[in-house]
């Protein structure tokens, strides 16, 4: 069994009073996430991946089609709590997502939901704290700290409540590149360190290139699914698609197709001297 | 006569107090008419703070400000007006919205200036086609559009006070690739089309590298550097030293130098490179 | 830069008040306040004045701060005063035409005098050593039983915590509206009292829409970490009264008890109340 399964889902926007026409975001969309992958959701505004991310733990249901993650369908109210014990969900804009005054505290409110006993709150807090690298900061207010890390006390706030999976919708589109590379790191060694699925969707193709998987949406359907490297080396799909590549890859194709031939799909700055001082030498 | 000019800028926050801090400090420069800067640096750099001195919202604790030649503190009752000529865009400027229609919203900065209807009519007009804004928009209430439309309409606002001197801080927050490359080449050719002077603050030296003539390079509070683009990129390295992103295909070229090849490393666009490489391939 | 301000600024600190259980302070404040206006002579004025006094000290909070708390209120302290103290009854020791003082006046205004300063210092003292998060979670359990009549205790202590974490956050967001519109030649300084309100308009309304939209995403966030009200919610601050709070409540017994005999036994000065 799959651990979250989408199966023919299709979701719209009703009309409004004005008459605006009824957009169907997701077309018959289908995908399988397995446990302890790093899936990166790709695609534009408007490629129905927000709408997506947040299906996965419920917050949003299928006008038809269904989600299941382990089995428990989301449509069943019932096991809304049960399914959003397993998937945690971080939102976009940092400052909306934290509930308390006190960085701790706010970690706390998702175990409080779950009714555990005090003690027990604690430690998850403070181990949660400390895998985001923000336990210096527990006693602190969150207005007082920067963009990169009221992410990760959200994060960290999941994480306590021991998911076997985080959906990041978004998470680094509104800050500053320091705060990017924290939080992003941070992603990175949930995933290998703690083994936490993780559903990455963004725009950005550097933080695409870190996962196993690229899945890429467009129009509300799936445009292609495989490994980064499978996927980027496809640029003229995506630059149709008005998609872009990270310029390392761009570079090698557009050396490759100016008859200077580059092997492998470099997706970052090591990877792409490595193969132009191979390509070069190879003369 | 330069149309701004700079000299010995500093400003410190919590003067006297525990707190003390100087966020600018002695920058001088001047800005000729026409030219497009870019202007990039940290979160803290005291860039933000600067930007907002030229335009008289932060009051400068040292030094002064000339703009055609007059300090903008001469006359501290008339700042207003400076900001009639020197405009400015905050980011995200999609939340400062709020009348009950677009137009009326556009219109706006033209009204404090006190023009009359017609002239603030066609302001508006011409403001909205700099940005792409359907005509139909115009009518509708601004909460109504999408949050690109927003956008536009927010910095059709500023646009429409036709300022001499448009600031435009990080205006491509948030936005997807597709939607930051429409909106900065929207920015060029307004720029191109009035022949004013624009400053374009950024995180990303790849978007001001594409369409900045210029580049001022702020760091803890100091100009680094202050130069044309290409000469900026000459210093690649060191600006990755202060913490800065410099973008892949940089790198990638200081990284092919590194290996003993001759390229040069003041490479900023995926186009040149490929010239470069393809250069030294055929030699 | 207005993201300083905290709403009644805590101070942290490590005095007894700081240790102390905030149910227990909210209580004996409570009481602080109905004893202050019981007393009906000058000795247990003086008691209450004194304990007071006592209790400032112990919480190891700069006098500074308390003489800012009472700064802010001098005025009515000295406006309610000298009204009072023209407008007495009985025969005057002082007369300059219309203006008389008499002993009935001079009682009334320094029992008014004393009484808000004292007021206005205890509450102070309640904000100082209590961080508001332990001031809601103190407020939420003193009302817990209220839930009999079918109040959402709960609800609303969730309320207060979701403003007290937003205040800053809201007016850090008013200064970027207000320097954006100030951008777009926004005059917040001049005209008369219509154009003021009226120029407040494009700070308010991108104000509320955004706090709508902070209340949205938010919903998603609790909703998200399984929060579904009160029911079945444990706590990881567990309150506790501990030595401190039964030592302050006996204290402050024997202060109070001492207030009432002072009012039985010893001439009254003046009808209680104003």
């Amino acid at each position: 069994m799959e651990f979250i399964d989408v199966r023919d889902v299709v979701f719209g926007y009703e009309a409004d009073e004005e008459g605006k026409e009824n957009k169907i975001v997701l077309k018959k969309l289908s995908l399988s996430i397995n446990k302890g992958e790093f899936v990166a959701l790709l695609g534009h505004n408007g490629s129905g991946k927000s709408t997506l991310a947040k299906m996965f733990n419920g917050i949003l249901q299928p006008d038809e089609g269904q989600v299941t993650v382990c089995g428990m369908n989301t449509l069943d109210e019932d096991k809304l709590l049960d399914i959003r014990k397993k998937v945690g969900l971080v939102l976009q804009n940092p400052d909306n997502q934290l509930v308390a005054s006190i960085v701790e505290e706010d970690v706390a409110f998702g175990p409080e939901n779950l009714g555990i006993e005090p003690k027990e709150i604690r430690k998850r807090v403070d181990d949660a704290l400390k895998a985001v690298d923000m336990y210096e900061y527990r006693g602190h207010a969150p207005h007082k700290l920067s963009g990169g890390q009221k992410q990760r006390v959200a994060i960290a706030g999941i994480i306590a409540m021991q998911p076997d999976c985080i959906v990041l919708d978004e998470p680094t589109a509104m800050l500053d590149p320091q705060g990017r590379k924290e939080v992003m790191d941070t992603i990175v060694k949930l995933n290998k360190e703690k083994n936490i699925t993780i559903i990455l969707i963004t725009h950005y193709m550097d933080e695409a290139a870190l996962a196993d998987r690229l899945v890429v949406l467009d129009g509300g359907k799936i445009l292609t699914d495989g490994t980064p490297k499978e996927v980027f080396s496809n640029v003229e799909l995506l630059k149709k698609h008005s998609l872009d590549v990270p310029q390392s890859t761009e570079l090698a194709h557009k050396l490759s197709s100016s008859g200077f031939k580059i092997g492998d799909t470099p997706l970052d700055v090591e990877e792409c001297v490595e193969a132009i001082d191979k390509a070069l030498k190879k003369k | 006569m330069s149309l701004l000019e700079v000299k010995n800028l500093s400003f410190t926050y919590g003067t006297g107090t525990a707190f003390e801090k100087k966020a600018v400090n002695d920058v001088s420069l001047s800005i000729e008419q026409g030219e497009f800067i870019g202007i990039i640096g940290h979160t803290g750099s005291g860039k933000s703070t600067f930007i907002q001195m030229l335009n008289g919202l932060i009051k400068p604790t040292e030094g002064q400000i000339f703009l055609d030649g007059k300090d903008i503190w001469e006359n501290p009752k008339k700042i207003r007006k400076v900001r009639f000529k020197v405009g400015m865009v905050f980011q995200y400027p999609e939340y400062q919205l709020f009348e009950e229609t677009v137009e009326k919203d556009i219109a706006f900065g033209p009204k404090n200036m006190g023009l009359k209807d017609d002239e603030i009519k066609e302001r508006v007009a011409s403001a909205a086609k700099f940005v792409d804004l359907k005509p139909e928009l115009l009518k509708k209430s601004p909460f109504e559009l999408s949050g690109g439309e927003k956008r536009r309409a927010a910095i059709a606002g500023v646009i429409a006070m036709d300022p001499d001197i448009l600031i435009l801080d990080e205006p491509t927050a948030g936005l997807d690739p597709r939607g930051r490359d429409v909106l900065l080449s929207q920015i060029s050719s307004y720029h191109k089309s009035k022949n004013n002077t624009v400053l374009l603050v950024s995180h990303s030296m790849e978007d001001i590298s594409r369409i900045a003539d210029k580049i001022l390079v702020m760091n803890k509070g100091n100009m680094f550097a202050f130069d044309e683009t290409k000469k900026i990129f000459s210093k690649g390295e060191e600006i990755e030293k202060i913490g800065l992103q410099i973008p892949q295909i940089t790198k990638i070229m200081i990284g092919l130098a590194k290996r003993g090849y001759k390229l040069p490393t003041d490479i900023y666009s995926v186009e040149q490179a490929v010239n470069e490489i393809l250069r030294l391939q055929r030699v | 830069m207005l993201k300083e301000i905290t709403l009644g600024q805590y101070f942290p600190g490590k005095s007894v008040l700081h240790k102390m259980d905030p149910r227990m302070k909210i209580i004996l404040l409570t009481c602080y306040i109905v004893f202050i206006f019981l007393t009906k002579n000058y000795i247990s004025l003086a008691i209450m004045a004194v304990s007071v006094l006592g209790v400032l000290t112990l919480s190891k909070v700069s006098p500074k701060l308390y003489f800012k708390s009472v700064k802010a209120i001098i005025f009515i302290v000295i406006f309610t005063s000298a009204l009072n103290l023209f407008y007495g009854t009985g025969e005057p020791i002082w007369q300059w035409g219309v203006l008389k003082i008499t002993q009935a006046g001079i009682n009334t205004a320094v029992f008014v005098a004393v009484r808000i300063i004292a007021l206005v210092l205890i509450s102070s003292v309640l904000t100082y050593t209590t961080s508001p998060t332990d001031l809601t979670d103190g407020i939420e359990k003193l009302l817990k039983p209220l839930t009999v009549f079918h109040i959402q205790v709960h609800e609303i202590a969730m309320m207060m915590t979701i403003a007290l974490r937003f205040i800053p956050t809201l007016l850090e967001e008013t200064d970027k509206i207000m320097s954006a519109q100030k951008a777009r030649g926004a005059d917040f300084e001049s005209g008369n009292f219509m154009n003021r309100i009226k120029a407040l308009i494009p700070i308010l309304v991108p104000l509320f829409v955004s706090a709508f939209r902070r209340a949205f995403d938010l919903a998603m966030a609790m909703e998200s970490r399984c929060y579904h009200g009160g029911d079945g919610r444990t706590r990881m601050k567990v309150l506790k009264y501990s030595k401190y709070d039964f030592m302050a409540l006996g204290v402050l017994t024997v202060i109070f008890v001492g207030v009432i005999v002072c009012n039985v036994m010893l001439p009254v000065t003046i009808r209680t109340g104003m």
